[in-house]
């Protein structure tokens, strides 16, 4: 009884408190119940410090019987007289209290709920009293008893039994569940559907987001349901929605990264412990620089760690761009997606063009000064009309990964480039002995030490210290400098890349530990070479000498070339029959190699590496009076034709390696070995590498073979760097696995690139189109960053001054950029390129120079919609080239420039990136240049493209679309029309009239569709 | 609405000028799919098709549609633009490039009806549909001009020797009746008979210009004609089974369909018009003909998904893949698989946004030196499209369909028809010899395709 009393008493003083607040408020929201049982509901919200402990509590007045309340989404509730609740949030948040009761069958119109929120700790105890004083009223909420509501058309149902109140959860309720609730049974599949396909409900407002449900409909549900945290999004897919935009700027790398994204990919994904990782493994991660590597070991090395990411940027020397771009790449304390198996497979079509320096490969003739010149041209007789490469089938890649954390790894990939088979066709044996594949472990192993172990076995990347003595891939990429955006991941990686040619199949092991690193590799595969008829027989057997290596644009059989050069011959004379030529595996390769390293202090390292290669054929380069008349076809007339073709540039060619010569007599190998070494001082990190390639024989002795030698130093700042490099490579330095700095690749300006129409085999030509040897060069490289200021920096600026080795041609190149920001959202940046080739002899023929300027303006929209303009003018003062045609006053002239020209050129380009939602993204472009014998490179989402030549337009979009969490579909079109230089009518076969003048150069328009797709499953 | 339906009606009045691919002007172009929504994914619907005219790819996807009555009609416009060049050379005789001779820019149009009834008993549904569609075309246009060399120095326009024009016009139609059961939603079957009826009449022609006939008055002009009518029936079997809610399967298949045909080429009856010989004997005697009574389609297996993830907009993805028994056509050609892909996402205004893309491959024969050869040419697609409901049941869906192709084909009228000296201005410098597949035209195709429908649900 006297509980009683107080328990009324307490209801007086809190109405009282209510009536001075004045907050008490009504809704008329009142739903009818079976038996005349109405119930009245509210919900509030109600801000919640984290980690803090609350108690609420709720009653009625007297006309209630029974006061439920709850907190949606917490799956927390009480039901009672006075129902209370203890809380403790985790995050900071809006919650919603929902409060709702029965009135008694006979009560007073009008009634009341109070809701009380007890923040203090201790009133979670059991057994202790309330104290009025402690009490916060919160809210109040009237309930009103009216006459019952029927609502149209939709039939209302009884949903709670009187005794038993249950809540629907919107985000687990069954289908037959929703159907019980008051709406028809298209609302309620509606509602099903909205979860089942497009998402869980995060509140119960979400209901709104379905066509069906209007605001009455929702009103009246919300007093019934309560919303669940739920998500199906497993821990891998939310972590890949954390890194999203960092891969996809991984795959806007691809290509010149090629094969290094997989790697930085898993990397992200499955990060690792920075309080472990060795020195060359963070130095490996992108755009982080020695000297941050070094700040995070010196940390560790006096028995700190780092606990977040926060501390890692307060570790003394690190840069801000160093921990910013390590941060998703490492954790601190705890391991992200533990145990999990991960599986990648991509698809990728592409049926672009071939280039058009290729395209010119191919249709280039291969009949050279036939005996009757009169003969009319045949599209067969080269190599584009003989295998019909206008129909040539598209390039097609299929690639899987699985792995199992960092520990174990496996994938392979079957790439068929345009116009080879694939998968579904062609010889299924060959596209299993053309395809790549590897198994691999690594591990940290607790032995003696922390130690470091890698396993590959199959294809495996191997690269080490500056890229002189290894680093096996097919794709050059000028000034690789080893810094930024131009890694190079060193050690050993797994390689499912598209490299064929240079890629290492066999078995590799790096182990590392504190301040050693020792790593063996095997390989033994089989490469494609230029095979020359050595023996004289008149064809190109397995007993002839090779060449070269060579990366064939499209990987003939042999098969396909020998009834290539078998048809070719039948219409050249005899001293022009086909002999030379490249062959597919001709080449099989043995390699066996290694890299000990030694770290006697942090940041400071000196390595060795050496390979032996093993050949089954002998590499012979036939003596310079020999290789001209080899390389070059040469007509009747003209006996001393190659003589005249062959120039001082092509000494690159005659400088490759033999394995038999007078010199060093006869043996089947090729060896290369150097050293490497870094050290850290403060914010300084020099390094370098020399590496010799034998010749003599005499494999201990330093400095008497062909050599090469690369030294660099870098410094860095907060707002600033500064690299300085420096480069000789010797002409001789035939390292196939060279893949150093260097300012242009190798045979540039030999034959093989300007000599096509008079190459023995067109074919030939591809030695320098796919060269991925640096040119031989010496010179000095400069390059920098500084933020003058928040708003104004220079992103980039270099200057490279270097000689050519085989011509002594002296070359200057430098490129600035910079970078306005006025307000975020804003960017303005200016480029400008110059470049003089041959800048120490105004009097050579051979000089060039070519300058461009940019000016982008990129605007950063809302949603990450993103809008850029740019534009682009350059000049160039083009060296004067031999023309193909007799008369440069003929009707609409040569085409090309008889004596050095200036011209100009400009491009207007805009582009616009549009988030339909985070799933959804379409990406536009256009641009317009003029030309005029100028070209341009432009950047596309993630490739680059060659701008022709004289007048044009392109314009080409791309949808991306996330189908599921691990389902991503990426569609590209691109329609490309421009001017060229083309032979327009219909000739009717008339034969060459030079007094009538019948040749008819007019520029007309080519035009360009491009499809590409990708398809990626992750999961 | 009387706008509409005049322009509807004028569609159809022109159609017959329309036209398309030159390169199937006798074995006819195959038209799969008349449904837009699909067409824009890519016309992958085996599984999670959802509107009438998806039955065309696969019967059942007929036992998934609502309840009660609905019909469909859409519209297919097919523009094709054909860019015929010849090789050229340079001083050295070398090949340098194609250069376009003749460019030819047709556009084709063809319409199908259809209506289907679908009833609930207990378990199972039963539906039925009757439609009428285009199955294969053999419209076609083509034109080019021969000149003079004379006067076409300096920008001179050389004058018109004679006009060359292939015309070919006709098609295959299906009347097609289908059923299909449906358990639980959780599986249907389908089936099809289809009545295939049609004809086409093949012209080739050369007309030689008033200047040429004033130069040489012997000159007469030349046509040739094929004109054939066609018969067949034609069975289709295909399944759809819901394996869960978000993942679906289909399978579809049709037999080999041979035509009954009868006809004549140039007053021979094409039963004895030899078309190309396949089979030649150890000395390289033919042995074995197609004639052009010999028509057949080729039996086509047909398998897909489709899933519907959970994204924030509705999405659907489908995906199929078809085998086709192209050897069943002629033995020369190779088996072949085709891919279709297509997704389908709905904003949050249900505006649907569809995307897709396909690659299939088709063959054409030709003969070099006595022999017959069969070319394989590929063609991928790439499909977008939209659409949006109106009036409550009513659905407008519109695709947009992008595809190019590649081929080598010899000279559609060879040069030694014009080997008259009187005709030509400098004949001492004319080789005006047959260009042979040494030295074949390059032929690129470019093909817009846009569908467009209405379809009403009750």
């Amino acid at each position: 009884m006297i509980d009683a009393i107080k328990d009324v008493m307490k209801k007086l003083i809190l109405l009282l408190l209510i009536l001075i607040s004045n907050t008490a408020f009504t809704k008329e929201n009142v739903y009818l119940k079976k038996d005349g049982i109405f119930v009245n509901y509210d919900s509030l919200k109600i801000n919640l410090v984290k980690n803090k402990k609350y108690t609420f509590e709720g009653f009625g007045s007297i006309g209630i019987e029974r006061t439920h309340l709850s907190i949606i989404g917490e799956n927390i509730r009480d039901e009672g007289d006075k129902p209370k609740i203890v809380f403790k949030p985790k995050f900071i948040k809006t919650y919603e209290l929902n409060i709702k009761g029965f009135f008694k069958e006979k009560c007073i119109a009008s009634q009341k709920f109070y809701l009380f929120v007890k923040p203090e700790p201790g009133l979670e105890e059991p057994g202790k009293e309330l104290i009025e004083e402690e009490i916060t009223i919160i809210d109040t909420v009237k309930a009103v008893k009216e006459e019952p509501v029927v609502e149209e058309e939709i039939p209302i149902e009884p949903i709670f039994e009187e005794e038993v109140i249950t809540l629907i959860d919107l985000n687990t309720a069954s289908l037959e569940k929703l159907k019980s609730l008051p709406v028809s049974e298209k609302q309620a599949e509606d509602i099903f559907n909205y979860r089942f396909y497009i998402q869980f409900f995060k509140s119960i407002y979400d209901l709104r987001e379905i066509e069906s449900i209007d605001q009455k409909t929702m009103n009246r549900l919300k007093p019934l349901l309560i919303v669940s945290h739920y998500d199906d999004k497993d821990e891998a897919s939310q972590r890949r929605d954390e890194i999203a935009y960092l891969i996809e700027r991984l795959g806007s790398n691809e290509g010149l990264q090629e094969g290094m994204s997989d790697v930085w990919e898993d990397y992200l994904m499955t990060p690792r412990n920075i309080n472990k990782l060795p020195f060359s493994d963070i130095l490996n991660l992108p755009n982080t620089s020695p000297i941050d590597a070094a700040a995070i070991i010196n940390r560790r090395a006096v028995g700190d760690s780092i606990s977040s990411y926060r501390d890692l940027r307060q570790s003394p020397g690190i840069s801000y761009y160093g921990a910013k771009n390590i941060r998703y790449y490492v954790y601190y304390s705890e391991q992200i997606l533990a145990k999990k198996i991960f599986i990648d497979y991509q698809m990728k079509y592409n049926d672009s063009p071939y280039q058009d320096d290729a395209l010119e490969m191919f249709k280039e003739s291969m009949i050279r000064y036939e005996d009757d010149p009169g003969t009319p041209g045949i599209k067969r007789q080269s190599y584009w009309g003989f295998f019909n490469m206008e129909s040539d089938r598209t390039s097609i890649q299929n690639k899987l990964r699985i792995r199992y954390l960092n520990e174990w790894k496996a994938g392979c990939i079957s790439y068929s480039s345009k116009g080879e088979e694939n998968l579904l066709r062609g010889d299924n044996q060959d596209i299993l002995k053309d395809s790549k594949y590897y198994i691999g472990y690594e591990k940290e192993l607790d032995f003696l030490g922390r130690n470091y172990l890698k396993i590959y076995a199959g294809n495996y990347r191997a690269t080490f210290g500056e890229g002189l003595v290894m680093e096996n891939t097919d794709f050059y990429s000028p000034r690789k400098t080893g810094y930024g955006f131009n890694k190079r991941i060193t050690g050993i990686t797994p390689d499912i890349s598209r490299t064929q040619e240079y890629a290492l199949r066999g078995l590799a092991l790096d182990w590392k530990r504190d301040n050693l690193n020792a790593v063996f590799f095997f390989s033994k595969d089989n490469k494609d070479a230029v095979v020359y008829d050595s023996n004289d027989n008149g064809k190109l057997d397995k007993d002839d000498d090779i060449l070269s290596y060579i990366t064939m644009t499209r990987r003939f059989t042999d098969d396909e070339l020998e009834s290539a050069e078998e048809y070719f011959n039948s219409f050249s004379d005899n001293y022009n029959q086909v002999s030379i030529a490249p062959r597919k595996d001709a080449l099989e390769e043995q390699i066996i190699g290694g890299h000990f390293e030694y770290s006697p202090f942090i940041g400071t390292h000196i390595g060795i590496t050496g390979y032996e290669a093993v050949y089954n054929r002998d590499f012979v380069v036939p003596e310079t009076s020999e290789l001209k008349y080899l390389l070059i076809s040469v007509p009747l007339t003209d006996s001393i034709y190659a003589e005249k073709k062959w120039k001082i540039t092509d000494n690159e060619i005659s400088s490759l390696y033999s394995t038999r010569s007078d010199e060093v007599g006869d043996r089947d190998y090729r060896r290369v070995f150097g050293f490497d070494w870094r050290t850290v001082l403060n914010n300084t990190s020099i390094q370098g590498e020399y590496a010799e390639l034998e010749v003599d024989g005499n494999f201990g002795k330093l400095g008497d073979d062909p050599k090469a030698i690369i030294i660099s130093a870098y410094t860095q700042f907060d707002n600033l760097y500064l690299l300085s490099m420096y480069r000789n490579y010797d002409l001789e330095f035939d390292n196939p696995y060279h893949r150093s700095f260097s300012e242009s690749e190798r045979f540039d300006d030999t034959v093989f690139e300007k000599l096509t129409y008079a190459l023995n085999n067109t074919l030939l030509n591809d030695m320098y189109l796919n060269s991925a040897q640096p040119s031989a060069e010496e010179g000095i490289y400069f390059e920098t960053r500084y933020q003058f200021h928040q708003k104004l920096t220079l992103t980039k600026a270099y200057l490279d001054i270097w000689e050519r080795k085989s011509d002594a041609r002296r070359g200057i190149r430098c490129e600035a950029k910079l970078e306005f920001k006025p307000i975020h959202q804003l960017r303005i940046r200016l480029r400008h390129k110059h470049q003089v080739k041959r800048y120490d002899d105004d009097q050579d023929r051979n000089k060039s120079r070519a300058d461009e300027t940019e000016l982008k303006l990129i605007c950063y929209l809302s949603n990450f919609d993103r809008l850029q303009l740019g534009y682009v003018y350059a000049t160039v003062l083009q060296p004067p080239y031999l023309s193909i045609l007799s008369d440069p006053a003929q009707a609409s002239g040569p085409d090309m420039a008889q004596a050095s020209t200036l011209t100009n050129g400009d491009m207007i380009y805009v582009d616009y990136t549009h988030n339909f939602n985070e799933n959804l993204k379409v990406i536009g472009a256009f641009s317009f240049w003029q030309g005029h014998g100028v070209s341009f490179w432009d950047f596309e989402d993630i490739e680059l493209d060659f701008d022709q030549k004289d007048r044009g337009f392109k314009y080409w979009f791309n949808i991306h679309s996330r189908i599921s969490s691990n389902l991503f579909l990426s569609l590209k079109y691109k329609y490309k029309q421009f001017l060229t230089r083309e032979l327009e009518f219909r000739k009717f076969n008339v034969l060459p009239d030079p007094d009538e003048g019948e040749y008819y150069f007019q520029r007309v328009e080519r035009k360009e569709n491009i499809l590409r797709l990708q398809l990626d499953w992750k999961f | 609405m009387k706008r509409y339906l005049f322009l509807m009606l004028v569609l159809m009045m022109i159609n017959n000028l329309f036209s398309y691919s030159i390169l199937e002007r006798v074995t006819g172009n195959y038209i799969g799919n008349v449904d837009p929504r699909s067409a824009a994914m890519g016309s992958a619907a085996a599984s999670g098709g959802n509107t009438l005219f998806d039955v065309v790819i696969n019967p059942a996807n007929l036992g998934f549609l609502p309840d009660g009555f609905g019909f469909q009609f859409s519209y297919d416009l097919m523009s094709d633009s054909d860019n015929r060049s010849l090789p050229m050379y340079n001083s050295f005789d070398a090949y340098v490039d194609d250069a376009t001779y003749a460019s030819n820019m047709n556009t084709f149009g063809k319409f199908t009806p259809g209506a289907f009834y679908k009833r609930n008993f207990d378990k199972f549904t039963i539906a039925a549909s009757v439609l009428y569609r285009p199955f294969i075309s053999f419209d076609s246009f083509y034109s080019e001009e021969v000149r003079n060399n004379k006067n076409s120095d300096f920008n001179g326009y050389p004058p018109i020797i004679a006009k060359n024009y292939i015309d070919s016009q006709g098609s295959i139609n299906a009347i097609s009746f289908l059923t299909a059961f449906t358990y639980e939603d959780i599986a249907s079957l389908g089936i099809e008979l289809s009545i295939l009826s049609g004809d086409s009449d093949l012209e080739r022609k050369i007309i030689w210009s008033d200047q040429a006939l004033e130069m040489l008055n012997t000159l007469t002009d030349t046509t040739n004609t094929l004109n054939r009518e066609f018969e067949a029936l034609q069975v289709k079997v295909g399944t759809n089974i819901n394996i869960n809610q978000r993942f679906s399967v289909g399978l579809s298949f049709s037999p080999k369909i041979e035509f009954d045909v009868k006809g004549d080429k140039d007053g021979v009856d094409v039963e004895d018009a030899v078309y190309v010989y396949t089979k030649f004997d150890s000395l390289n005697n033919p042995l074995d003909s197609l004639t052009y009574a010999d028509f057949s389609s080729p039996m086509k297996l047909r398998a897909g998904f489709c899933y519907k993830p959970r994204n924030v907009m509705r999405t659907f993805l489908n995906l199929d893949i078809e085998f086709v028994k192209w050897s069943d056509v002629n033995s020369l050609y190779e088996n072949e698989l085709n891919f279709y892909v297509g997704v389908e996402h709905r904003l949050k205004n249900m505006i649907p946004i569809r995307l897709g893309f396909n690659y299939q491959t088709c063959y054409s024969l030709h003969e070099h030196e006595g022999r017959t050869f069969a070319d394989k040419v590929t063609m991928p697609a790439f499909t977008a499209g939209t659409g949006f409901t109106f009036l409550e049941n009513f659905n407008f869906d519109i695709s947009f369909e992008f595809s190019n192709r590649q081929y080598e084909a010899l000279d559609l009228f060879p040069d030694s028809y014009y080997d008259h000296e009187e005709l030509w201005e400098y004949y001492q410098h004319l080789n005006l010899e047959d260009r042979g597949w040494e030295n074949p035209d390059t032929v690129k195709e470019t093909f817009i395709n846009i569908q467009s429908s209405i379809s009403f649900k009750w």
